[in-house]
């Protein structure tokens, strides 16, 4: 067990360094820089040629590119995130707090989401092909077939406007304490919720039907074994592996992908600290945030496999 | 085929992509107002005049509506082709090979699943810069990625069946194989996930405009319009919900349309997992 | 063994007019078990013998009351203890099921909860249906496992389904069958996936079972020398209907129904000579030496497990020019291996295997084009030798192509005269192989190993998907062109009557060495090894058991 830990453990780090790579070469390979981006034309016309290059000096934009990614890889190791073209500042402090409010929020989305999906994959498996179901698997094709900015600003519509009992946006600002935070954004909450469920209902629900439908739940049907006990006890850790390596990877993905949500209820996640870094070319922002989702993957990852691990025995031994 | 037909939620996910496709192509000379000349009546209310209104910049929301399609579905399809046709050939010339090459998609696909997708366009978009074919390249190399995942699966299948093994047998050439014997046997997988690759890649680039990273104005786009309108969503709703219902629509009727095609070739459509 | 026949009292299992259909998601309904009745007397063991698709195994699940998924029960009544399964409410039959009937499914594997420990999984039947505590279920779930002949079993409680071999799962599956004595216990072919040793075992099993118990038994089976064994009645169906049905010896001595008469025909029975053609017809057409194989795969960089399959050692054998060849073994037994080096999909790691005098390369790859065309393969799933996509009469024809260059419309002459020789009719040149049965699918996988003209035909199983009635046939035509052309066949199979059909000479395999080899007539009177011979008597129980001197117990 300790060897397959360590094995994948190591096997995740080198992943990580695979990325960070392709993370840095990613953004900075394409000639003409932030700078150009940041600055405005006239700006860059008004400014002497010798500032010009001693705000590049300063910033490295002229260095030799692997001399960059060298420069890159050792700041990782000090956890030196760099810092911003525009204004100098520290980039980790930028995104330490967003990166907080996002993760509360995956994490609260979670925590709400799964129950109710298992609860709903496990109905609807069981009146597989009967009414429930259909409507079950049609109410996920209309769930996520909707874009989250449509289903935030449907909520909006209807419980801001309409009715207006929750706030439209975020009243809240980056550093409130996350009690706070969370107590002002129920709508977002509510509309992340929705997409997970959507999502991973129907991962839930394929890998329930399948398991309901093999031998083993069979002989346990005609050895006369109550029903409740053949779906709690034996369907349910067996439907569940199927499903660990993809919903982990949901949930480490909505840490980034609540962007969407983020921007319509101008909620201050990493999200929105993305899109404004991206429009601005702040190339290290971005990097630390792709960095860190990262981490939040191959982390989950890890932990999916060894949640499967621990569920299914034959992974286990030799 | 008539199984397709006969099942009701496909045949109203076809019809509504024939619909939106039928107006895409026909918006120039349906479209009263051409959507970004700047008419002189900002934010006028839904009328005989206005269809839909107009919006704060004073443009025909309804002409816009009926434009606003085209450059996502052309990036959708764009993507689509280029996610299947790559991964195909990657994910069965991996599934024949196996070995190194194998190891190397493998890892590939796993490295692309690490990174979120509205993340990886980002990178991109950060790297290469905003433009329509940088958009369909990223969007395509995101959804190649779970193409090359199934039909290697389907591949490594495939390879164990004794045609395959005969003509390996009997000495024909790798992409020989690949070509005739493995490719006609995914067609009805390849299927499939161009529908709800084009459909995944549709909500990616509404969602991408809408955060600023997608299409580029003036260029009417339904993502573009929801934010524009966002702002507005207590005083002028349709402009809004138009866009909205414009893009939810048309993916459902993809997705209809797949998981109909699916159940007809008795594929499972879940399995392909639309995550991007 | 119990009494046959009548005890005065009510039959314990009374089946009348059954009637089961299975309907198509496009609403066809398909005629599964068709006014099918029988008496099961307490202390009988009934053998139900029928082919894939016969409608056994349905029949079996209904006496539990259940229809798999899409099916229905239509009419007719099953009466258990006076009680009509039929009509029963579900909650009423959960209450029978694992107490009053209970069922021993046919893939131990995969009929234990994975994820569980089978102590535990033994000790859920005893506290849920017979109402045990858990102390006492624990030390009864011991017991049993005892009874079922598992030794140290406080051991194998321990264990997970996966850590069990084949024959010790099907002990405990039997021991949660048995946990409650119910009255009639229904097994759905028990032994289907175990090798023979581990078969004879369990049926021995079985049988002690049999004498100890009260209760009666349901056997349902392809194989009828497993209903020789231990039934003392057999009921023989077809497409869903009762063919023949009456005490084992009767039925399988002297069977009146046509469709018996096949089923026993193509049952082993070692008198006379071998019906193969004796004797080598020339000089040594392919030679092995000292070959070895292992598949050992390590991965050390992905998660997949390492495989060790069975590997081959010290193979040395020689086929002569025409002559034909069989190979017999169980799964594991590295015959597949062995065609698998012959045909060039794996190369050899030790030995050298030699082609008309010339050394033959390892892998297809490195073979000449000559040699890829002289050894060629029929494979065992006709389904999976025909690529689904195109015309079966290109497919013939591309061999033809490749080897021979032969243009389009003589490749297409050629395709129809091997289809004549092996009875398929020119029309079907055009078809797709859905269109065809599995017979037919498989002729047309021959004709193709033929259009190229092959000096060796390694044919791998080639029956075993098949209907009995399309077996003999097959088999032939395929002889017939064997002779005609003059090609060697390397017979690979597990089915002993194939052998003795075909091969002139004959290999016994066991775990990846030759135990022995000799003429088909030698080997099978007189094996020199107790494997063989454990294998001969297994195959021949349904011929002996009519012979007044058949000791069957």
């Amino acid at each position: 067990m300790i060897s397959l830990i360590l094995r994948r453990g190591a096997l995740s780090l080198a992943t990580l360094f695979l990325l960070a790579s392709f993370i840095f070469f990613a953004t900075e390979v394409l000639p003409g820089d932030a700078l150009d981006v940041s600055l405005s034309a006239d700006e860059v016309a008004m400014m002497p040629p010798e500032v010009l290059a001693r705000r590049k000096a300063e910033l490295g934009l002229d260095r030799p590119i692997l001399e960059r990614y060298l420069g890159f890889l050792g700041g990782l190791r000090k956890f030196d995130l760099g810092r911003t073209i525009i204004t100098r500042a520290p980039v980790a402090d930028i995104v330490a707090m967003p990166l907080r409010n996002s993760m509360a929020l995956a994490a609260v989305t979670l925590l709400l989401a799964l129950p109710v999906a298992l609860g709903i994959a496990m109905a609807a498996a069981q009146a597989k092909g009967r009414g429930l179901d259909n409507a079950v698997s049609g109410a996920a094709i209309i769930g996520y077939s909707i874009p989250e900015f449509v289903t935030g600003l449907l909520l909006i519509a209807v419980f801001a406007v309409w009715w207006p009992i929750f706030p439209a946006t975020i009243t809240a600002s980056t550093n409130d304490p996350l009690s706070v935070l969370l107590a002002a954004a129920p709508l977002a909450v509510f509309t992340t919720i929705i997409g997970s469920i959507a999502y991973l209902g129907r991962i839930l629900r394929v890998g329930m039907i399948e398991v309901m439908a093999s031998d083993f739940v069979e002989r346990l049907h005609l050895s006369g074994i109550p029903r409740w006990r053949i779906l709690l006890v034996h369907a349910l850790p067996a439907a569940v592996i199927p499903g660990l390596s993809a919903a982990a990877l949901y949930a480490a993905s909505l840490v980034s992908g609540i962007v969407v949500v983020e921007m319509v209820f101008a909620y201050p996640g990493i999200g929105a600290e993305l899109v404004r870094a991206v429009t601005r070319r702040e190339v290290h922002v971005v990097q630390a945030i792709a960095l860190a989702a990262a981490i939040c993957v191959v982390s989950f990852n890890l932990l999916a496999d060894l949640g499967i691990s621990a569920l299914d025995p034959r992974t286990r031994s030799a | 085929m008539k199984a397709l037909l006969r099942n009701p939620a496909c045949l109203i996910g076809i019809l509504l992509v024939v619909l939106h496709l039928v107006v895409a192509i026909g918006a120039p000379w349906v479209a009263p107002y051409a959507p970004t000349s700047l008419l002189d009546a900002p934010l006028e209310p839904p009328s005989a005049t206005y269809w839909l209104g107009t919006d704060d910049l004073g443009r025909d929301a309804f002409s816009r509506l009926l434009w606003g399609g085209r450059v996502a579905m052309l990036v959708a399809f764009a993507a689509g082709i280029i996610a299947v046709v790559g991964g195909a050939v990657l994910g069965l010339s991996a599934a024949f090979m196996r070995g190194a090459f194998d190891d190397c998609m493998l890892c590939l696909v796993e490295m692309k699943l690490a990174v979120p997708t509205i993340l990886f366009v980002a990178i991109f978009v950060t790297g290469f810069g905003q433009s329509i074919p940088i958009l369909i390249l990223a969007i395509g190399i995101i959804q190649m990625m779970g193409v090359i995942r199934t039909t290697r699966a389907a591949g490594i299948v495939l390879m164990e069946q004794g045609y395959v093994r005969a003509a390996q047998l009997n000495g024909e050439s790798g992409p020989k194989i690949i070509l005739r014997e493995l490719l006609p046997n995914v067609a009805d997988l390849m299927a499939v996930e161009f529908a709800l690759r084009a459909s995944s890649a549709l909500l990616l680039v509404s969602a991408l405009s809408f955060l600023g990273l997608g299409i580029s104005p003036p260029t009417p786009d339904w993502g573009l319009m929801v934010e524009d309108a966002m702002a507005l969503l207590d005083s002028e709703p349709h402009l809004v919900l138009a866009p909205a219902l414009a893009i939810s629509t048309l993916v459902l009727g993809i997705n209809l349309a797949a998981e109909g095609l699916a159940e007809a070739l008795g594929l499972d459509a879940a399995r392909g997992g639309a995550s991007g | 063994m119990r009494p046959v026949g009548a005890p005065v009292v009510e039959p314990l299992l009374s089946v009348r007019g059954l009637n089961i259909s299975w309907f198509s998601q496009q609403g066809r309904r398909n005629h599964v078990v068709n006014e099918v009745s029988f008496d099961l007397a307490a202390g009988e063991t009934l053998g139900i013998a029928g082919e894939s698709g016969s409608g056994k195994s349905t029949l079996a699940r209904a006496l539990l009351g259940h229809a798999r998924g899409g099916s229905r029960i239509e009419s007719g009544s099953i009466l258990l203890s006076g009680r009509d399964l039929v009509s029963l409410a579900p909650k009423a039959l959960a209450v029978l099921r694992g107490r009053d009937v209970a069922m021993v499914p046919q893939n131990p594997l995969s009929s234990l909860t994975f994820h569980l420990r089978v102590g535990a999984q033994v000790e859920e039947v005893l506290r849920h249906r017979a109402g045990l505590s858990p102390k006492a279920a624990s030390l009864r779930s011991l017991e049993l496992l005892t009874e079922m002949g598992l030794s140290e079993p406080e051991k194998i409680a321990q264990r997970y389904p996966h850590q069990l071999s084949g024959g010790q799962r099907q002990r405990v599956v039997l021991a949660c069958a048995l946990a409650c004595d119910p009255a009639l216990l229904v097994l759905d072919e028990p032994t289907t996936a175990l090798d023979k040793t581990t078969e004879a075992q369990v049926l021995e099993l079985i049988q002690r079972l049999r004498r100890a118990r009260r209760g009666a038994m349901v056997l349902v089976t392809h194989d009828l020398n497993v209903i020789a064994e231990i039934c003392d009645r057999v009921m023989v169906m077809q497409h869903g209907k009762v063919v023949e049905e009456g005490p084992v010896q009767q039925v399988f001595g002297a069977p009146t129904q046509p469709y018996t008469r096949l089923l026993l025909g193509s049952a082993l029975r070692v008198d006379g000579a071998s019906e193969a053609q004796p004797g080598r017809h020339g000089s040594t057409l392919l030679e092995g030496a000292g070959l070895g194989f292992s598949y050992a795969r390590p991965s050390l960089l992905l998660r997949r497990a390492s495989t060790t399959t069975p590997t081959l050692t010290d193979i040395n054998f020689s086929l002569g020019r025409g002559e034909v060849l069989g190979v017999i073994g169980e799964s594991g037994s590295g015959k597949t291996t062995l065609g698998g080096l012959v045909t060039g999909f794996l190369a050899p790691e030790r030995g050298v295997l030699h082609f008309d005098g010339a050394a033959l390369a390892g892998r297809a790859a490195a073979r000449s084009i000559e040699h890829r065309r002289r050894i060629q393969m029929v494979f065992q799933d006709p389904l999976s030798s025909l690529n689904p996509r195109r015309r079966v009469g290109d497919q013939v024809a591309r061999p033809m192509r490749l080897f021979h260059g032969l243009d389009k419309r003589k490749a297409e002459a050629r395709t129809v005269q091997l289809f004549d020789e092996l009875g398929l009719h020119a029309d079907l040149l055009t078809r797709f192989p859905r269109q065809l049965s599995g017979g037919q699918q498989q002729r047309v996988a021959i004709a193709r190993a033929f259009a190229a003209e092959p000096d060796l035909l390694v044919c791998d199983e080639i029956t075993s998907a098949l209907d009995a009635s399309v077996q003999a046939q097959l088999l032939d035509q395929l002889a017939a062109m064997q002779r005609r052309a003059g090609t060697a066949l390397l017979l690979i199979t597990h089915d002993l009557t194939v052998i003795w059909r075909m091969a002139s000479r004959v290999i016994v395999m066991r775990s990846g060495r030759i135990l022995e080899q000799g003429e088909t007539n030698a080997v099978f009177r007189t094996p020199s090894n107790p494997y063989t011979a454990a294998l001969l008597d297994a195959a021949t129980r349904a011929t002996r058991v009519a012979e007044p001197a058949f000791a069957g117990v």
